[in-house]
This record gives structure tokens, C-alpha cells and sequence, in this order.
């Protein structure tokens, strides 16, 4: 007994272990995400992300003050100041490009007519000059500096208040909740027929779905919307429906058959036998047991239709008011690219709504699982 | 300090109010005298009022404000209703909008060779008579623009179908003043004096080049505009238009001269900051950082009047970064060629009042209210070019006023399997280690099997 | 507020009407065969023949004109010139198989299906059974599961800061660099080693489709009947053994069930080739091949509906399995 239960302690560790190795590897990389957005465009160019929370050595350089800030103190002119943060410590610097870090904290540079420099460890500075300084802009001072890690929010804010955020919101609502509904509705009734009634035909409908299955999306959009161009349909609400109806069924059907054939055979033909319609069997019975592979499909549906831009700027356009989030979020980040911070600030609240729906589906995956005496396969 | 503080309060509500009073208009029109506002009058005779121009582009972002900003004259003087909007995937938009049927009545291309591929295939109107004579008239090295807007229709022949609006200069390298301050070094003149110093900067201990050739899917553009440029400087303008359309071979000796001459800068271990392995793993737009870091990691960076949007935050162009003109060979006598592109705008329906909108781009105003701004130069003659929103967009569009010899982004007119796919791997292949030749046979080769 | 109440007001038609199909055409059917009285059993005959029909209709509806149709439209392009205007026989298939792109692109294709569904699907098991054995079981399948939940070019910036490079000394921002530089190795760029870039693109793959396999996969494994797991346990068979003997061969429907779905994603993989190398280095695919024929530079829709059609041939045997599986679960 003892033997056993050791093994299963053990077991259990082993299992922690797996499963915490598992989701370490699959949540580093966006970790590093997670954290670039919260650093600004320099400092992610800069360092690595898993760097920002230790202090950092960077060497760098600041304008000492304009010719607009200088003082008379006695018979020397002055400019003073400090551009550092607190916490921020030079460690060398210097007075050009050449030799950015010949000079060590308090040191003093001789410059050019008499002018002297001198810069502190905590950054503030001092350039004096016998006559009055005439450029108008500040000399750079370079140095090497070791400062305290920095977060910032402002990617948040910038993506956030983005003009028309609010909107492309409703927008995407507009399209993804019926684009997610109507197919599994549709592909549910179908996806019984496919699994539980015997017509003629049957296998090869099943094997043309799979066929479809590998459509590639490219290829179906000009003909499509040559279609809804035809009809009047143009570019509307309907269209985008209609379209991520037909592009997500295959998928659907055949998840959804797949399940349901593996469904107690017993308690259909008893079900049969006592003479229920197959609508009501289907209501009844079928509809509640299916319930995960629903939830399931649904959480994938609602994902794809989420995150999609290519259908949505097909079929429903780019003007401003017809935008969608990922559309608005693309925009954010001008035509070239690049913005690294900003795209990770918005991957991070473009992600919060589809894992608010990941989280209270998967409750019903577990209840509808529990509930159900489901067969696997 | 408190006074100063006060009028900045003051500055700012009188920005708010004028702000309310023109949202309109960024520039109240008959009020700054430098702007030819007797164009923007003249456009007040048309009545379009109620119709509406959709139009598509690929700006987006400041650039999509920035166009609407000059849209926004329009709308005011004749009524219309501009509606743009703007995409990241414009080409795969435009072609399945085009094919579908229900194209925006005029298109901003970002280059020529999918106007001309959309002009073929028919869904491109012909701009109305007398654009191109107005272009060649207008335009500094008129002959050349207006060439980039004529294509072959379906019924077989060349007409005019885009109007360039919008330049893009490329052939400019940016520098640090103050590290050539520090250094001591001067703006090179020619390129053999581009060379020397580049020579002397290895010497000294310094990297002269930051080359970065990274762009994800679009790994290797930034070398072909560097193989254009050289090629502008090593063989005559005539050749050049001969190698975009396969006249001359890919594999030819002037082309291959060309290629090695732009890896006697890339392709030396000591000129190019990281080294040759990073020239095709630098992002194109972290490669100019390296001008800003201290100690510099190079001191000059080939690119095109762009990239100043990528410098650090809070970089003043002018001041703490500027560029000179990419010279010219002393001894080749081929006169200061300038290499660029510009978007082109087609009309994809026969709505009228994309005639009038094509019309007022070429009004002075149409250009002046962007130049006024930021990123826009122009090589339109007619336009008053102190109305530059600053020195060094002036000082480009000088550069443009001012070219011999004007050349469009030759990857941009190559068939994109060529343009936008061997021609980037090509070059990615050249700075791997491959020799010259080997790559110029290799794009050759992939040309061939072209259009058979 | 127009926006929504139009938005809730279609949302309700159309499910409404949806469910008013099914709902009235059965009923109608039901009406018109009534399963009683005289002809009873005539009736539910007829009426089982129509029936299926009823709940296919409006799926087989959608799929015709939103996939067959655009898949024939295509083979008649794939036919024709780049203009569509001029028939030209089988000549973008000819091109297409002597051009070595198309064969880079047929032979990574390959790769990728051979390794992309095996590890999503090996790893979406491992996550599937160990997260349903542990109290923090939830929350470790939403995290394996988030990069499903993550945009393709959310996941894009997401891998560049673990492939980005840097010079050898510098400071890399990409982990994968990182690590190797501490470790006192050379910095690489992962990216563009030939061949080898391959498998840096699949990883991204079976990083997303390991989340999809896992949740899929813990449904089947929650649904193994108690008694059998018991039965096996009472036999003596250790965790091994119970895994690998008993719940891996109950669920091997659904196994293949999620190995056919990731093959079929990895038939149409683009996004991520396209983000991250556009096919460049030797990594192209068909996927991504098709679409710099259909839509990039000078687009050739001919040639590109051509490299669809192949896409669409590759997937037969798949099809094949399917239909003999199809046919087997009736009996």
C-alpha cells in the first residue's frame, strides 16, 4: 500500500512538473509581449524584455540647457542642470561622440575658450564660460548611466483612446456574435443528419466537407463578392454574416459529427422507438449532450471571426464607420510598420475579450461534460 | 519661468478656439500669403455639391490626416463628399474590388506596376486629355512623371491612366552633424569623395555605414534601392530603363558592376556596423538607430525621405539628424541623377467628379496645404516652395526641383515575381555571400520563365 | 445606438429564422406525413427520406455557394490567362510544376505536415491529460490555450522578440539569442538558415494548435466511462500503461479528428510565412505561394488558382480516410 501511494505521490509531482514545464514554454513568448507593452518604443529597441525589470546600464546622451538658460554668476556664465530620472547613476562620461566615456563622475572637461563641464554621478551638470554662450542649442553631454527599471502605460492609453476604438467595437459585436451563432446552428442540424440518419449519399457528403475543409479562403473572395455585388448585397452586415457562415461550416460539421456519432447509440434508438420525431430527439436529447462539442466550436468560431481583418475589410470595407477592431488597431500602427509597442499593447486588449469568452465557456465545457454520459470517439 | 508658462496657456487656448472655428481647414484660406489661394477660389466655380468620391489608399495613420487635410479643401470649395479610406493590404483590396465589381472611384497606388497591371485588364479610366501634357509642363523632370502614368489599356493602347501626386525621395543618406562635427569630417560631394571617407572612418575606428535589410515578408527591399541608386550612377538613364523592362538582361556587366559596387559598401566586414551577417537580419527600421547611440555604431545611413519616423522619439530633423544628396560619380558625367517613387492616382469609374478631384491636384493649393506639413514634397514647378513645413523638406524637394535625371524605384516597375521576389531574395542571397553574377543570373533566370 | 439596436435586432432575425426553418419545415413535414394513422408507416418511410434533407438544406445551401462555387470558379481560372480572358489549357500547370518554387514550397509543405500535426496533436494529449489531473488545472489550459486567442500578427511581434538578431556583443532582444549568447554560443538568425527556418515557422504553428488539440482532446478524455478507467486500474495497469493502452485507444477517433483539422491548417498556412519570411531563405509554401500569385506585384489569377487547385488535390487521401471512416461508423 505504502509502495503505491508513494508512486502516486510521486506521480503527482511528476504531473505538476509536466504540466508546469508545459505552460512555462507555451507562455514565455508572450510574457515577453506582456512586458514589451508595457516599456516604450527605445527601451524595447534597447534590451531584451526579461531585462526590464533589473536595472539597466545604458549609455546614451542629453543636451545640456540652450544659450536661453544660462546665468551670470560672477564673471562666469552658467548653464546647470539635470536631465537624469531619480535613481538613474552615471558611471562615465564625456563631451563628444569620439570618446563618449573618458571622464569619470565629478571630473572636470576643459572645452573650447575656456568653457569647463562637469557632471555629477547623479546626472546634474554644470558648463561654464567666461563670455556669454551664443548657440542656441544645448551642447550633448554623453555618458553611461545605470538606472532603475521603467514601466510605462501610455501604450495602453494611446491604443485605447484611439479615435473610433469605441466604435470598431460595436462594429466587431455586429458581425462576430451572429457570424458565430448562425453557423452552429446550421451546422448542428446538419451535423445530426450526417451522423445519425441513413439517406443515400451520406459518405460522400462527409467526404466533400472535409474536401472543403482546405478551401483556401483567398481564393473564394472575389468571386464571393462578385456575387454580393450582384445581388445587391454589396458591402453590408449581411454579406459578412453570410460569408463567415460559409467559410466556418465545414469546420463545424465536421467537428460537430464527429461527436455526435459518438454519442450512446441506446439512448437515440430507445428514443426511437418510443416514438419521438427526430426533431425532438434532436432538441432533446442530442442539443444537451453536445453541449462541449458546441462550446467548443463556438470558443473557435468566435476566435477566427475575432481576430479577423481580411474577410472584414473585404466584405464589409474600411471606411471609418464601417471599421472592425483589428482594422482600427491595424490602423493605429501607420503604413509602415514597426510600431512594436503599440502592436503589443493592442494584441493584449484585442486578447482580453476573446479569453473573457474562453473562461465562461470553458465552465459550461466542464458541466455540460460532467452532466452528459458522453462516449469518446 | 511663470510668464512664460502663461503665454504658452494663452498660445494654447488660442489654438483650441481656432481650432473649433477651422476644423475644417488647417489653413485659413486667403490669409497666409505664401500659398497660391487664387487656385483654391478658381475651384469654388464647380458645384459638385452632394456627390460623393470614395477613394482607396494605403496611407494610413498621420498619413491618412494628412491627405484628408487636403481633401478637406476641396469638399469645402466644391461640395463634395470625400470618403477615404485606407488599408494595410491595399493591393489585395484593390485587385479583389477591382475583379468583384465594386472598385472605390479613385485608387492611390504606391507604385506603378499595379496600375499598369489593372490598366491591362481594363479597370483603369483614362485621365482626361491634356493631364499628361500638363504633367510633362508642370512636373520637373515632367517626360519622366508623365511616363510612370501611361500604360497599355485593354483595347491595346498606351494611354494616360495615373497622376503622380506625392513624391518620395531616395537617394539621400543620413548623418549625425555633430559626430561629423566631432570627427572632423565633411559632406562628401562626390562619390569618390563618399568612398574616401568612408575608408576614413574604418581608419579612424569607426563603422561608416548602418545597413539594414530586414522588413519581414519584404526582406532585401532596401539593397535594390541601393543597386537603382548605384546603377543611376555607373550607366546612362536610357540603360536604366532598358534593365527595369528586361531590355537590358539582369545578368548584364552593367548591371553586375552595379551590384558589386553596392557590396564594395555592404559587403566590406569593417564598413557596415554589426558586420556583413547583419545586413539582411537588420530591421529596416531599427537600422538608423545606430546613428543616435552613443558611440555612434556607424555614421551615415542610406535611405529614402521616409525614415525619420523611425529615428528615436524626439529627434529634430535639421539639427540632430540631416542628410545630404547621395553623389554622383565625379567622372562619369551622368549629372545628378535622383532616385524615387510617388503614389499614383487612377480612376476606376466614370463618376465626374473624380475628374474634378484629379483636376485640383493639379492646383499649386493641392500641394502646398501637405508641403505645408510634414512628409510631402513635390516636384511640381508651379508651387511656392517656402510654404515647406521646414528646411529639410524643402531642401528634398530642392533635390527633386533640382534632378537631371529622375528615376522611379525600378523593383517598384519590374513584374512583382521579379520586383517583390527575386530581385529582394537576390539581393538577400548577394549579402549572404553569393557572388554577383551568380545572383544576376539567378533573377535572370527567374525573368525568363516569366509571362511564358 | 442605432448601430446596436440594428446590430441585436438582425442578431435575433437571423437566429430566430434560422431556428424557424427547422423548426417549421419539420413541423410541416410532420403535417403533411403524419406518422400515424393509416398510412403510418409509408409516412415515416417518405418522411425519413426527406428529412435529412431538411437539416442539410441550409448548410448544403451555404457551402455551394460559398466553397463549391468559388472552387469551380477557380478551376476555370485556372484555365485561363492572367486577364481570364484567353483559354489556356493546362499551361499554368505546366509552369507551375517546373517551377522550383512551386517544388521548394511542395516539398516544405510536406515537412510541415508531417511535423506540425503530430506535435500539436502529441502535445495537445500530454497538456490535456496532465492539466485534467491538477487543482490549477483551468488556469493552465487557459494559458496553453492563449496563443489560440492571440491574432496572427499579435503572434507575429510575439516571435520576433524571440528570433530577432543582433550582432554578435550586442545586446539581443530576441530570446532565442539570448539564451544562446549566455550560454557562449553565436548568435544566429534563426529566420533565414535554409531549411532549418522551417521548423522555426512550425513552432509558431504548433504553438497556437496545441491550445485548439488540448481542448478537443480533454473533452474525449473526460468522457472515457469511469468504469473502464476503474476496470484497467482493478487489472493492475499502471499510469503508463492506463494512458497509453486504455485512454489513448478510446479516444483515437478523436485523435484522428484533430490530426485531420491540423492537417488541414497547415494546408492553408500563410499567415505566418507571410508575416515572418514571405517564403524568402527556402521556407516558402503553397499557401503563401498562391497568394504572391493571386494578389502581389502583377497578379496572375490564373497561375494562382492553379496553386489552389493543387492545394485542394493534396487533401484527397485525408478525404479517402474520411469517407471509409464515414462508411464504417454506419455499418
Amino acid at each position: 500500500m505504502e509502495n503505491i501511494a508513494g508512486t502516486k505521490a510521486r506521480l503527482t509531482w511528476a504531473v505538476n512538473l509536466a504540466a508546469l514545464l508545459l505552460v512555462i514554454i507555451w507562455t514565455v513568448p508572450t510574457l515577453g509581449l506582456l512586458v514589451s507593452s508595457f516599456r516604450d518604443k527605445d527601451q524595447i529597441a534597447a534590451t531584451g524584455w526579461w531585462r526590464a525589470a533589473f536595472p539597466s546600464t545604458q549609455s546614451d546622451f542629453f543636451r545640456a540647457g540652450p544659450a536661453a538658460d544660462q546665468k551670470q554668476e560672477g564673471d562666469l556664465w552658467v548653464i546647470a542642470g539635470n536631465a537624469f530620472e531619480p535613481g538613474q547613476m552615471v558611471s562615465a562620461w564625456g563631451t563628444t561622440s569620439k570618446a563618449p566615456d573618458a571622464l569619470k563622475p565629478g571630473e572636470v572637461a576643459d572645452l573650447k575658450d575656456g568653457q569647463q563641464l562637469t557632471v555629477a554621478a547623479d546626472g546634474s551638470y554644470r558648463l561654464t564660460s567666461p563670455t556669454q554662450f551664443e548657440d542656441g542649442r544645448g551642447m550633448r553631454i554623453f555618458f553611461t548611466s545605470t538606472q532603475p527599471p521603467k514601466f510605462t502605460t501610455d501604450n495602453y492609453v494611446k491604443v485605447i483612446g484611439a479615435e473610433g476604438l469605441g466604435r470598431a467595437f460595436l462594429n466587431t459585436m455586429t458581425v462576430t456574435i451572429p457570424a458565430t451563432v448562425i453557423p452552429i446552428l446550421i451546422a448542428a442540424f446538419a451535423a445530426y443528419a450526417l451522423a445519425w440518419m441513413d439517406f443515400p449519399g451520406r459518405a460522400l457528403i462527409v467526404a466533400g466537407i472535409v474536401g472543403l475543409l482546405v478551401v483556401p479562403l483567398q481564393l473564394a473572395l472575389i468571386p464571393l463578392l462578385k456575387f454580393h455585388n450582384d445581388i445587391g448585397l454589396g458591402k453590408s452586415y449581411l454579406g459578412i454574416w453570410l460569408a463567415h457562415t460559409g467559410f466556418g461550416l465545414p469546420l463545424a460539421i465536421y467537428l460537430l459529427r464527429s461527436y455526435m456519432t459518438g454519442l450512446p447509440r441506446e439512448v437515440i434508438e430507445s428514443a426511437r422507438v418510443d416514438g419521438a420525431t427526430e426533431f425532438h430527439i434532436f432538441r432533446k436529447i442530442i442539443l444537451p449532450l453536445s453541449f462541449p462539442a458546441l462550446a467548443s466550436f463556438a470558443i473557435f468560431q468566435f476566435l477566427w471571426v475575432w481576430n479577423d481583418l481580411l474577410v472584414a475589410t473585404v466584405f464589409l470595407g474600411n471606411r471609418p464607420d464601417q471599421l472592425v477592431m483589428t482594422g482600427v488597431l491595424r490602423e493605429l500602427l501607420g503604413s509602415k510598420g514597426g510600431d512594436w509597442e503599440i502592436l503589443a499593447a493592442s494584441a493584449f486588449i484585442s486578447i482580453a475579450v476573446p479569453l473573457i469568452v474562453f473562461f465562461s465557456m470553458q465552465k459550461y465545457l466542464v458541466r455540460g461534460l460532467l452532466a452528459g454520459s458522453v462516449k469518446g470517439g | 519661468m511663470m510668464i512664460r508658462s502663461l503665454s504658452l496657456g494663452v498660445a494654447l487656448a488660442a489654438l483650441a478656439a481656432s481650432g473649433v472655428m477651422a476644423q475644417e481647414l488647417k489653413f485659413e484660406p486667403g490669409k497666409d500669403s505664401r500659398f497660391h489661394w487664387d487656385s483654391y477660389e478658381t475651384l469654388k466655380s464647380q458645384n459638385l455639391k452632394g456627390q460623393k468620391i470614395t477613394i482607396l489608399g494605403s496611407w494610413l495613420g498621420p498619413d491618412k490626416a494628412l491627405f484628408e487635410s487636403v481633401a478637406a479643401y476641396f469638399e469645402a470649395a466644391t461640395g463634395a463628399d470625400i470618403v477615404y479610406s485606407g488599408s494595410t493590404s491595399f493591393e489585395q483590396q484593390i485587385v479583389i474590388d477591382s475583379e468583384a465589381g465594386s472598385p472605390p472611384d479613385i485608387a492611390v497606388f504606391p507604385q506603378p506596376g499595379l496600375a499598369a497591371d489593372l490598366a491591362k485588364k481594363g479597370y483603369l479610366r483614362p485621365l482626361a486629355d491634356g493631364t499628361e501634357q500638363w504633367i510633362k509642363d508642370n512636373y520637373a523632370a515632367g517626360d519622366s512623371w508623365a511616363a510612370y502614368g501611361r500604360y497599355v489599356g485593354k483595347d491595346g493602347a498606351e494611354h494616360m491612366y495615373a497622376f503622380p501626386y506625392k513624391a518620395d525621395v531616395k537617394s539621400l543618406v543620413w548623418y549625425v552633424p555633430e559626430n561629423f562635427e566631432d570627427a572632423g569630417y565633411e559632406i562628401p560631394q562626390t562619390m569618390e569623395e563618399l568612398k574616401a571617407l568612408t575608408e576614413k572612418i574604418v581608419a579612424d575606428g569607426g563603422t561608416p555605414w548602418c545597413i539594414g535589410l530586414g522588413s519581414g515578408g519584404a526582406t532585401g527591399w532596401p539593397a535594390t534601392d541601393w543597386v537603382e541608386d548605384l546603377m543611376l550612377r555607373l550607366n546612362t538613364p536610357q540603360d536604366y530603363d532598358a534593365w527595369v523592362t528586361n531590355k537590358l538582361k539582369f545578368d548584364d556587366p552593367k548591371l553586375i558592376a552595379a551590384i558589386d559596387d553596392f557590396g564594395w559598401f555592404a559587403k566590406t566586414e569593417a564598413n557596415v556596423a554589426g558586420g556583413v551577417a547583419s545586413v539582411a537580419a537588420t530591421d529596416f527600421r531599427d537600422s538608423p538607430k545606430g546613428l543616435f547611440t552613443s558611440p555612434p555604431q556607424c555614421y551615415m545611413h542610406r535611405q529614402a525621405s521616409f525614415i525619420p519616423s523611425f529615428f528615436p522619439e524626439g529627434t529634430v530633423i535639421g539639427q540632430d539628424a540631416d542628410f545630404f544628396y547621395f553623389p554622383a560619380y565625379a567622372d562619369k558625367d551622368l549629372g545628378k541623377p535622383v532616385l524615387g517613387a510617388g503614389t499614383m492616382f487612377g480612376k476606376l469609374t466614370d463618376n465626374p467628379a473624380s475628374d474634378a478631384f484629379i483636376a485640383f491636384l493639379e492646383s499649386p493649393i493641392a500641394h502646398e496645404i501637405w508641403m505645408a506639413q510634414t512628409g510631402f514634397v513635390t516636384p511640381y514647378k508651379g508651387v511656392n516652395t517656402d510654404v515647406y513645413g521646414d528646411a529639410t523638406l524643402k531642401k528634398m524637394g530642392d533635390i527633386l526641383l533640382n534632378a537631371s535625371t529622375f528615376r522611379f524605384d525600378g523593383s517598384d516597375l519590374m513584374p512583382g515575381a521579379i520586383g517583390a521576389g527575386a530581385f529582394w531574395t537576390g539581393m538577400v542571397d548577394f549579402t549572404g555571400g553569393k557572388s554577383a553574377e551568380d545572383v544576376a543570373k539567378q533573377i535572370q533566370a527567374t525573368w525568363d520563365t516569366l509571362g511564358k | 445606438m442605432e448601430q446596436i439596436l440594428f446590430g441585436l435586432t438582425t442578431i435575433i432575425v437571423g437566429v430566430f429564422g434560422c431556428a424557424a426553418w427547422f423548426w417549421g419545415s419539420n413541423f410541416l413535414l410532420d403535417a403533411a406525413l403524419p406518422p400515424r394513422g393509416p398510412n403510418a408507416g409509408r409516412n415515416i418511410t417518405r418522411a425519413s427520406m426527406i428529412r435529412p434533407w431538411l437539416f442539410l438544406g441550409p448548410a448544403l445551401v451555404a457551402l455551394g455557394l460559398y466553397l463549391v462555387y468559388p472552387v469551380f470558379e477557380s478551376l476555370w481560372r485556372s484555365l485561363h490567362d492572367a486577364t481570364g480572358a484567353s483559354w489556356v489549357g493546362l499551361a499554368n500547370y505546366r509552369w507551375l510544376f517546373s517551377d522550383p518554387k512551386f517544388q521548394e514550397s511542395i516539398l516544405n509543405n510536406l515537412v510541415w505536415l508531417l511535423v506540425v500535426p503530430s506535435l500539436s496533436t502529441f502535445f495537445g494529449l500530454i497538456a490535456a491529460q496532465v492539466t485534467d489531473r491538477i487543482r490549477w488545472g483551468n488556469v493552465a489550459k487557459s494559458l496553453i490555450f492563449m496563443p489560440m486567442a492571440i491574432s496572427f500578427v499579435g503572434a507575429g511581434v510575439i516571435w520576433k522578440f524571440v528570433y530577432d538578431f543582433r550582432a554578435e556583443g550586442r545586446d539581443q532582444i530576441g530570446l532565442l539569442n539570448a539564451i544562446v549568447q549566455s550560454l557562449g554560443g553565436e548568435p544566429q538568425t534563426w529566420l533565414s538558415i535554409p531549411f532549418w527556418n522551417n521548423f522555426f515557422l512550425m513552432a509558431v504553428l504548433i504553438w497556437i494548435q496545441t491550445g485548439f488539440a488540448m481542448v478537443i482532446l480533454s473533452a474525449a478524455l473526460r468522457g472515457i466511462p469511469e468504469e473502464t478507467v476503474e476496470a484497467a486500474i482493478l487489472d493492475g495497469a499502471n499510469p503508463w500503461q492506463l494512458f497509453f493502452r486504455i485512454k489513448v485507444p478510446q479516444i483515437w477517433g478523436t485523435i484522428a479528428v484533430v490530426w485531420t483539422t491540423i492537417t488541414i491548417t497547415v494546408l492553408k498556412v500563410f499567415d505566418i510565412v507571410f508575416v515572418m519570411t514571405n517564403g524568402q531563405w527556402g521556407s516558402q509554401v503553397l499557401a503563401n505561394f498562391m497568394y504572391d500569385w493571386m494578389f502581389r506585384g502583377t497578379p496572375d489569377y490564373g497561375r494562382g488558382s492553379a496553386i489552389a487547385i493543387v492545394i485542394m488535390a493534396l487533401v484527397t487521401p485525408i478525404m479517402v480516410w474520411n469517407i471509409r471512416n464515414a462508411r464504417r461508423e454506419m455499418q
